[in-house]
């Protein structure tokens, strides 16, 4: 089967890449660039482990396919924050001790940096809502909400 | 062995909450599990898995599979050497031979060089199969004249019970019964149960029901395989314990083990289902026809059609008390569908439902059922939740037809330390008793009828609130460590453990109190098979109480050695000698001395004479150390639709002593999740053909986060003899209360009382409206 | 998933060319929601996917309460969640926008998709009902107009030939003095499916109801509407005794089969329940709603 070039912005930079037309984005961020950050969990959009951000808006990435970010902007857990530096989101997660297996976080934590755009001052239930997209299995969440009500104090919050 | 610490020395890392030291890697997603590994030349697999539950292979033709462009390999079972014709375990059935006996069984495999033309292989292998009559509710398959799932002959798998928990057989027997399906029984019995009923003012008999349940780890079963021009396999693996897939697989493939090194990988949880090899023996099988790498990741319809969940659970329970409140008679059949093939960790249920409560007189039966259905593993606690949501219920039944105070109910009849267990074994010191007391104090539980009250006012659904006490007796396992002094008088150890709990860095804090440093100074190394000492399954509850005391012991052992090297280069006697700030020193003279640093340069200097530090522990363990959780439900449910709203949720749990507490909250808060998943929304649903009707996760319903209120957790350390520092295990307990905390809420709040699993909206709204 | 060829158009005109060609053999893909887990799970296995993000005309969002609304087939369920105009003017439809799977899926997932799906328990599909809108539909021969009642002929199946394309939804204005309501019952708050969902229109008119449209989701092999319930409903006063009979009624319209998600029994006491809860939803909603 014939590949086609796929033109799109990831993380900030250009990015020109044969692809296959039925490979997901998600699939081809991890094999062909390499950004192993986001994960697949179940394929079919019900964990959030793929949680990237298309065009600023959370996405899971197992349901589309690459072709369809043609001229689009991707950011995955690796664009998060600049490189050295933690997101507040990142710091405060690690803080409190919230990840365990680690699989979920990167899909959460791109999840939660959309909740906190959305909602500068989140309460309770608009953290709880903006995550539920996002199935973890080791954490029972608590110490997850707690982080992002935290890092929602934290002043650069906002920037996705 | 590990002794309590009796020292002076102050303790540096234990008992605080400190993250663990990976967290920025899983932050910034850099953690590696297997599925981000992608060596040159690296083929895909996928398996080709049968339709049907039962039937026997007539045919299986590859040809056209082999013809596809891109396809390297496909396997059928003819193609693997010395494939146990009758597989004792799971595992060894790597391919279906002639037979398949359960949905989703494989049945051939492919490797390709993309996932999609692996799956296009798989749809050109044609199988002609005949099938047959399935064994597919254990009541069924229970009786005599029901499908048979086993080859004749096939041993029980034992296995699987002794990993996890230490809990003595109670006569766990292997000899198959005239109902061929019955794989394990058990019986234990103590008085006269007869009699003891006769003489019961209130008798009190349901039937508890749960489902099977998947453990639902996030990252699926991935196994990467590649062997080397020498006949060396290596596998990097998601698993829960290296050395046990390095044995499995060796024995399936019939390598020797030392030809054969396992990498654990960051296993994206485990939970009792990656414990087991399942995908390393056909992905070395492939590797090794196409020279090649070959990695094979699970789908998550793979994981639920075909992974190794919890066994669907049925207790029967009858028992009879005194007006008085004397407790009489327990007779109970508890039996648990292992599926295709046996492993159920049989005994801890029978001998739990009747150790827990003291009763003078009871008969417990344990049935081991196959069915054609994928077979079981465990899953936190295996068969505990089941059991205690029977016990539990049961408990809180009685003491309403009693009319006493459920809470003073259980404690005046709940084991303490001394006290014998259903098969004679003594219980060990443990907190039952201190958790429930805890939870009883909570706020939410004195004013639970001020909530109740609140019913059908002001807007308010049903209003209750429930609690529970349950436990695990966590598992032994020998074990291995090595703490040595690196040159910059920083400390390396060294284990084989895989750290799926965040359990190393209570092991570096366990190390840096032990031999005196800054826990900034301590590095955790997990080794492979190759380099790394033995070591268990990092499961059973059991990584800190085990490789904890390894690694103190280790520890001590090389501080020992530190202060013999400095006593004799200061010539000083050891008992005089303290570690402190990086330095050896005499007590009282701190400002001479010589530095860790120093004396570890000296260790690895040409022509020195003085040996490096390496301290060394490799224990097996006797003692098993009971752990123990109580929960709290405050629930709202709307009548009229069933939905259950949790507006608090308390757990208390006896951590023995909490190394890392922020550790331990984790497992509690996570452990909590499953059980109210447990209780409220998972199931896995089987056609009566033996299909899984909930193949996704749309259907297979794992709680978000909009669906739980925060999780509140209570440290109570009841200190365990023999574990370091005290230390209790802490994974299992937190998942086992729920189920019947939630059920006696439900109680409390409708009036009705469920008794099989999960209670979802449907069934409670139904029961609602039946009243 | 199996090897497919993908087409990316950038036109209407030129996506129903290449289904003049590849119709039969070809899945259009907008959000992909619906549509790639039944690829990945072996259900459609075409040779051809048409991915319509390049379709910039289906994605229009336009009007207001007086005018109605166009909204394009391509249209998030996001965008159905949060446009506010669209919220004001129809609360029933977006708010049944708002539950479909989650933030992620929402984003992606569109109102055409999940029409076209026609699963019976797609949520936005009983308010467009409900609403009486059209869907437009651009084929060969140019374009028509299908009313919403009529779109659906079956489980996964509509009156769309395999070479026409969703355009557009056509939601006309109601009166003043209009109120809606979507509610569904799911066993988790969000990633879930409805076990069974009720759309409730209704118009007052003089103190009683003029009109009422009540439609019920996943307990037919299509959206149904529960017309003995709307006609016991309308000229009559909206109050707890009329919303509890129409509520009774509506069980009548509903022929649930048991299945993994749910009893027939409980599903039939899902519909009395529901209709009841949108139905005074709608009420409550319809006089706020202006006009006099």
């Amino acid at each position: 089967m014939a590949k086609t070039v796929l033109s799109c912005t990831v993380n900030g930079e250009a990015v020109e890449i044969l692809v296959q037309p039925y490979d997901t984005l998600l699939d081809i961020l991890r094999e062909e660039l390499r950004l192993t950050g986001p994960k697949e969990g179940c394929g079919t959009g019900d964990c959030g482990a793929c949680t990237i951000h298309l065009d600023g808006k959370p996405v899971t990435s197992c349901l589309v396919l690459g072709m369809q970010a043609r001229g689009r902007s991707v950011t995955t857990i690796e664009g998060l924050a600049k490189t050295g530096a933690l997101h507040p989101l990142q710091d405060a997660f690690v803080r409190h001790g919230v990840p365990q297996c680690g699989f979920c976080i990167p899909g959460a934590l791109m999840a939660a940096a959309s909740v906190l755009a959305e909602h500068p001052k989140p309460t309770e239930e608009e953290i709880r809502y903006g995550i539920a997209g996002n199935l973890c299995r080791c954490t029972g969440y608590t110490k997850m909400i707690a982080a992002i009500a935290e890092a929602a104090q934290a002043p650069a919050t906002g920037r996705a | 062995m590990a002794t309590v610490m009796k020292t002076t020395r102050e303790v540096k890392g234990v008992g605080l909450a400190i993250p663990r030291a990976d967290g920025a890697e899983k932050v910034t997603g850099k953690t590696e599990y297997v599925a981000d590994l992608k060596p040159k030349g690296m083929l895909h697999a996928k398996l080709l898995r049968s339709p049907h539950a039962h039937a026997r292979i007539k045919r299986i033709d590859v040809s056209k599979a082999k013809a596809l462009p891109g396809v390297r390999a496909v396997i059928v079972a003819a193609d693997i050497p010395g494939l146990k014709k009758k597989a004792p375990t799971r595992a060894h059935a790597v391919l279906a031979i002639d037979r398949v006996v359960f949905v989703g069984q494989p049945v051939a495999a492919v490797a390709a060089d993309e996932p999609a033309i692996a799956e296009e292989a798989c749809d050109l292998i044609q199988v002609d199969y005949e099938v047959l009559p399935a064994a597919v509710d254990p009541l069924g398959a229970m009786q005599v004249g029901a499908p048979p799932v086993a080859e004749a002959g096939t041993e029980a798998d034992t296995s699987e019970a002794l990993a996890h928990s230490g809990v003595a057989a109670a006569k766990s027997e292997a000899k198959p019964s005239k109902a061929v399906n019955i794989s394990q029984q058990a019986k234990i019995n103590r008085g006269d149960l007869a009699k003891a009923f006769a003489e019961s003012d209130v008798v009190i008999e349901k039937t508890y029901r749960i489902p099977m349940v998947h453990q639902g780890y996030l990252e699926p079963h991935a196994a990467l395989a590649q062997w080397d021009q020498q006949g060396q396999l290596t596998l990097w693996s998601s698993t829960q314990g290296s050395f046990n897939t390095r044995s499995e697989v060796a024995d399936i493939l019939g390598l020797e083990e030392n030809q054969i090194k396992v990498i654990p990988m960051e296993c994206g949880g485990g939970f009792g289902g990656k414990i087991r090899a399942l995908c390393e023996p056909i992905t070395a099988v492939l590797a090794k026809a196409t020279g090649r790498p070959v990695r094979y990741v699970m789908t998550r319809r793979e994981e639920l059609d075909a992974g190794n969940p919890a066994p669907q659970v049925i207790i029967k329970l009858k028992t009879g008390v005194k007006r008085d409140g004397t407790l009489m008679a327990l007779d109970a059949d508890t039996i648990i569908e292992s599926g295709a093939f046996s492993g159920a960790v049989l005994t801890m249920s029978a001998v739990f439902i009747a150790s827990v409560y003291k009763f003078p007189n009871f008969e417990v039966r344990g049935f081991e059922v196959l069915t054609h259905k994928p077979s079981i593993a465990a899953y936190r606690a295996p068969t505990a939740p089941h059991t205690f949501f029977a016990i539990d219920s049961q408990m809180e039944l009685m003491a309403q037809a009693l009319g006493v105070d459920s809470v003073e109910f259980r404690m005046r009849h709940l084991m303490q330390e001394g006290d014998p267990m259903a098969n004679g074994q003594k219980w060990q010191s443990n907190g039952a008793k201190q958790v429930l007391a805890r939870i009883a104090e909570h706020p939410l539980w004195k004013n639970r009828k001020a909530w109740s009250a609140q019913s059908g006012k002001n807007g308010r659904g049903l209003c209750g609130t429930g609690l529970a006490v349950g436990g695990w007796i966590p598992g032994l396992q020998p074990t291995g460590a090595t703490v040595r002094l690196n040159p910059d008088g920083s400390l390396t150890v060294l284990t084989g453990q895989v750290d799926i709990a965040g359990t190393n860095i209570a092991l570096a804090q366990i190390a840096a109190s032990a031999y005196g440093l800054d826990l900034d100074k301590v590095k955790i190394t997990t080794g492979d098979t190759d380099v790394a000492p033995m070591t268990g399954l990092s499961a059973g509850s059991k990584t800190i109480y085990t490789v904890g005391t390894a690694v103190l012991e280790a520890a001590k052992d090389a501080r020992k050695q530190t202060l013999q090297i400095a006593a004799a280069e200061m010539e000083a006697a050891i008992e005089d000698l303290e570690i402190e700030d990086g330095r050896v020193v005499v007590r009282g003279v701190p400002d001479k001395g010589v530095t860790l640093a120093s004396i570890g340069k000296k260790g690895n200097l040409y022509m020195s004479k003085v040996p490096p530090v390496l301290g060394v522990s490799h224990p097996a363990f006797a003692v098993q150390a009971p752990a123990f959780a109580a929960e709290l439900a405050k629930i709202e449910i709307d009548p009229d639709t069933g939905e259950t709203k949790i507006h608090d949720f308390v757990v208390v749990q006896d951590a023995g002593k909490a190394i890392n507490p922020l550790g331990v909250e984790g497992q509690m808060q996570g452990g909590a999740v499953q059980s109210i998943g447990i209780a409220l929304t998972e199931g896995m649903m089987y056609d009566k053909n033996g299909r899984l009707m909930n193949p996704s996760l749309l259907d297979y319903r794992k709680l978000t986060a909009a669906d739980l209120p925060n999780i509140e957790t209570i440290i109570v350390e009841v200190p365990a003899p023999a574990g370091p520092f005290g230390a209790r295990g802490v994974g299992e307990p937190p998942i086992v209360p729920a189920p019947a905390a939630l059920a006696n809420a439900v109680h409390d709040a409708t009036g009705v009382r469920l008794t099989e699993l999960p209670l979802s909206p449907e069934r409670i709204a139904l029961a609602i409206a039946a009243r | 998933m199996r090897r497919f060829e993908l087409a990316t158009p950038d036109s209407v005109d030129a996506c129903v060319k290449t289904l003049a060609q590849r119709g039969p053999d070809a899945k259009l893909l907008a959000g992909g929601t619906d549509l790639l887990p039944q690829l990945k799970n072996h259900l459609l296995k075409p040779a051809y996917v048409v991915d319509l993000s390049g379709l910039k005309e289906l994605r229009v969002i336009d009007g207001d309460a007086k005018r109605g609304f166009r909204i394009g087939a391509a249209v998030s369920a996001r965008e159905i969640e949060e446009h506010a105009g669209l919220r004001a003017a129809f609360p029933g439809l977006s708010e049944s926008g708002a539950l479909v799977g989650s933030i992620q899926v929402r984003n992606l997932a569109t109102l055409g998709g999940n029409i076209c799906n026609a699963a019976p328990s797609a949520d936005m599909a009983p308010s467009l009902v409900a609403l009486e809108a059209e869907a437009v539909v651009a084929g060969p021969k140019g374009r028509r107009r299908v009313p919403m009642g009529d779109f659906f002929t079956g489980v996964r199946k509509t009156v769309l030939g395999p070479d026409e394309l969703l355009i557009e939804f056509v939601v006309p204005a109601r009166p003043a003095r209009s109120g809606g309501s979507y509610i569904r019952h799911t066993p988790r708050r969000e990633l879930d499916i409805a076990v069974v969902g009720v759309a409730s229109e209704i118009t007052l008119n003089n103190g009683v109801c003029g009109k009422a449209r009540i439609v019920l989701a996943a307990v037919a092999t299509t959206p149904v509407r529960a017309t003995a319930a709307e006609q016991a409903l309308e000229g009559q006063p909206l109050n707890a005794q009329t919303i509890e009979r129409a509520a009774e009624l509506a069980v009548q319209a509903a022929r649930p089969i048991d299945d993994q998600r749910g009893s027939a029994d409980f599903r039939r006491h899902l519909v009395k329940v529901l209709t009841r809860r949108t139905l005074t939803v709608a009420l409550e909603r319809a006089g706020r709603s202006g006009g006099s």
